[in-house]
């Protein structure tokens, strides 16, 4: 059964990660390798050597894919500069957000994209190990990943003997699963040493000091997907984007009201209303109201922010942020005040308690959310969140308590109107919340 | 004596002058520590707020830093489970009750102990050869004692515990952390999911519903009824929304149905 929708996008979006015409058989090798599979690899490995690979992504000026958006060539530099006696990578396919498979999708669909890359990764930085963590739900997908990873090693791609080479790069495939939090890439790790899943003060980063003590490099499944490309052609790996600001392109997952639900390769840059285009728009008798942009704990934008670019700084500064990549478009029947609510509890049960502000925190913000949705407000409550939340964000360790006070922040930034009909006039303008369900009651 | 003026300055003074010229107790800890006895540590202090509840919350984090792990505790713990035993309960307040009757001979009514019974203890033992007593792979260990046990009993931590040389709040903090192991016989398990599909669904008020009729708190363990209240770690694709699993079967109830549906579940009639 196929996980989801992959749809097309215009001829202008390159495609890097998942390619364009779907593969026949995307575990066969062979058709991967007529594609130009491992060939990076060969040239990483005989042409450039590991400084000529992190100069080439350094120059590139790509960001990583996951949450944070980190410079990648920083990293890896960081990481081979670090003196030890082993290193590790790791493909943190873990995707904890329960809508989005955009991870799971790219590995049925391109499992040696992500391979290759892990495996310059490895050679990049001196890792002999990487590990690809997975969920363990995911049983389909960690069937291919690891016939991938087999056929791989059948063929001299990874295993004891690379290419001839005599150097070592072994895959291993660790399925995790119980917590939320395992998406955070310390609390990943943590979970990989067996150990409670609780985030670490960084620095040290996880590039100096990560698994086991020793440096350890961690990217998303996405991130190691484009690495081939950048490799192969330099920058001109984007050949239509300047690579300062775009460098490549992400995968995101819409849902909700629009036509078409799926999963788009986009370009990072691309404005919110061309990935609404490339989903079909909202069909005709809804009409669009809202933006949930990042996943469970991202930001709800309104209409006025379709103009908004889809990047790691512009969704930051419009009170989103890119996350998991999810998009879920809201249209009239949602109420913003409830999804809030629902998203800032959710975000709270999934906390590990390790921080205070956090633990306490946003168990105080859910509660302001279910009494303003329960039609109880306090007096002063706006104020009191307001306040609350800048606390909380502001001494996270981790980025999912950065972020979890996003959803109530922005919809007191940009749905004033509808949380001051809650909180004043004891009303729901979607009819969805407490309030005026029992009006409605009272009326029949 | 008569009173002299400014003889009390003076008194106080000459207290301050010879105090400030006295060696300072004051260290700049940590640049610099005090001198102590090498098996001292401190004494345990409780602290309480001020509705007088001990603010303790049995998050185990003391229990784990403790060098010499002379820390233990007993009570519910952040997610408000009670099986968190271990040493002598009668140190903390909430299990004073229960010592007191233990200590005295007598039974202790508390379903906390059900979990504490003797089981048969090979296949954890086989279990630590498998993984060579490796603590770094404990989670592979707890998965695979849950596997045999179908829950981790307390006796099979302990056991882990005392072979493995892996400090028992260590074990406990990673038991306790994830959820899909459990200390508790599994009954029959409710599960909502809450991604922003379902949420949008109106999964929230559903997960409300349900704790409700269910008398059973999210990820607390199985209620009086026997059932269990969790989440759905993802949708399961092509389920619909919002999306509720009766032991992982995903179920057809909307919003109108699923109070009644939880009171038949609980073994309640329908009001």
């Amino acid at each position: 059964m196929t996980l989801a929708t992959i749809l097309p996008t215009p001829p202008r979006f390159p495609r890097l990660l998942l390619p364009a015409t779907p593969a026949r058989d995307p575990l066969s090798l062979d058709e991967a390798q007529a594609r130009g599979a491992f060939a990076s690899l060969r040239k990483a490995v005989t042409e450039l050597r590991p400084g000529g690979v992190i100069d080439v992504l350094t120059e590139s000026g790509m960001r990583g894919r996951g949450g944070g958006g980190m410079p990648i060539g920083a990293k890896w530099q960081a990481c081979a500069s670090t003196a030890a006696d082993r290193r590790y990578v790791v493909v943190n396919a873990y995707q904890a957000d329960p809508a989005v498979l955009t991870d799971r999708v790219l590995l049925e669909a391109n499992p040696y994209a992500v391979i290759e890359g892990a495996a310059i990764a490895a050679f990049a930085v001196g890792a002999a190990e990487v590990l690809v963590a997975l969920r363990a739900e995911a049983t389909e997908t960690i069937r291919i990943v690891e016939k991938a990873i087999a056929a791989a090693r059948d063929a001299g791609f990874v295993g004891d003997d690379i290419l001839g080479t005599g150097l070592e790069i072994r895959f291993s495939v660790r399925p995790l699963q119980g917590s939320y939090m395992l998406g955070e890439e310390t609390v990943l790790l943590k979970g990989l040493e067996g150990r409670r899943g609780q985030p670490e003060q960084q620095p040290p980063y996880t590039t100096t000091s990560g698994l086991f003590g020793v440096p350890t490099l961690i990217h998303a499944p996405q991130t190691f997907a484009a690495v081939p490309t950048i490799v192969a052609g330099g920058i001109a790996g984007f050949p239509e984007t300047d690579p300062r600001t775009f460098a490549g392109t992400i995968l995101v997952q819409v849902s909700g009201a629009v036509a078409k639900p799926g999963i788009a390769e986009i370009p990072f840059g691309v404005t919110l209303r061309e990935v609404l285009d490339v989903v079909g728009g909202v069909p005709a008798p809804h009409k669009l109201k809202a933006l949930l942009v990042g996943g469970p704990s991202g930001g709800i934008l309104p209409p006025e922010a379709l103009g908004v670019g889809f990047d790691h700084d512009a969704l930051e500064a419009a009170g989103a942020q890119v996350g998991s990549g999810s998009i879920v478009i809201l249209d009239q029947g949602a109420c913003v005040v409830d999804l809030a609510a629902v998203l800032t509890r959710f975000c709270a049960d999934e906390a590990c308690g390790k921080t205070i502000p956090c633990r306490i925190g946003l168990r105080r913000l859910s509660e302001i959310g279910a009494r303003i949705c329960e039609g109880q407000p306090r007096g002063d409550e706006v104020a009191r969140l307001t306040d609350l939340a800048a606390d909380v964000s502001a001494s996270a360790l981790c980025d999912h308590e950065r972020r979890a006070t996003l959803a109530l922040v922005s919809v007191v930034r940009y749905f004033r109107d509808e949380l001051d009909a809650h909180i004043v006039r004891n009303t729901c303008p979607a009819g969805i919340c407490h309030p005026k369900a029992e009006a409605r009651v009272g009326a029949v | 004596m008569t009173f002299v003026p400014g003889l009390g300055i003076a008194k106080g003074m000459a207290l301050t002058m010879r105090r400030f010229f006295a060696p300072k107790a004051t260290i700049q800890y940590p640049e610099t520590r005090p001198d102590v006895a090498v098996r001292f540590r401190g004494r345990l202090q409780l602290l309480y707020d001020e509705l007088g509840n001990v603010k303790c919350e049995t998050c185990f984090q003391c229990a784990q830093a403790c060098p010499v792990e002379c820390i233990d505790m007993g009570g519910f713990d952040t997610k408000g489970r009670f099986h968190v035993h271990w040493g002598a309960a009668e140190q903390y307040a909430e299990r004073r009750e229960g010592s007191a009757l233990r200590r005295s001979g007598r039974p202790v009514p508390d379903p906390a102990y059900e979990h504490f019974g003797a089981v048969d203890l090979a296949p954890v033992d086989g279990i630590l050869r498998k993984y060579d007593y490796e603590q770094n792979a404990m989670l592979d260990i707890l998965e695979s004692i849950q596997g045999v046990y179908g829950y981790l009993p307390v006796a099979a931590l302990k056991r882990v515990s005392d072979v493995s040389g892996a400090p028992y709040a260590l074990i406990y903090g990673t038991a306790s952390y994830y959820r899909h192991l459990h200390f508790e016989k599994p009954g029959r398990s409710v599960a909502v999911c809450l991604c922003t599909a379902c949420v949008l669904a109106g999964a929230g008020r559903i997960e409300t519903t349900l704790a409700r009729e269910l008398g059973a708190e999210l990820g607390r363990g199985p209620s009086a009824a026997g059932v269990s209240l969790t989440r759905l770690p993802a949708h399961i694709p092509g389920g619909h929304s919002p999306l509720v699993t009766l032991d992982g079967q995903p179920q057809t109830i909307g919003h109108s149905g699923v109070a009644a549906w939880a009171r038949a579940l609980a073994g309640r009639t329908v009001a």
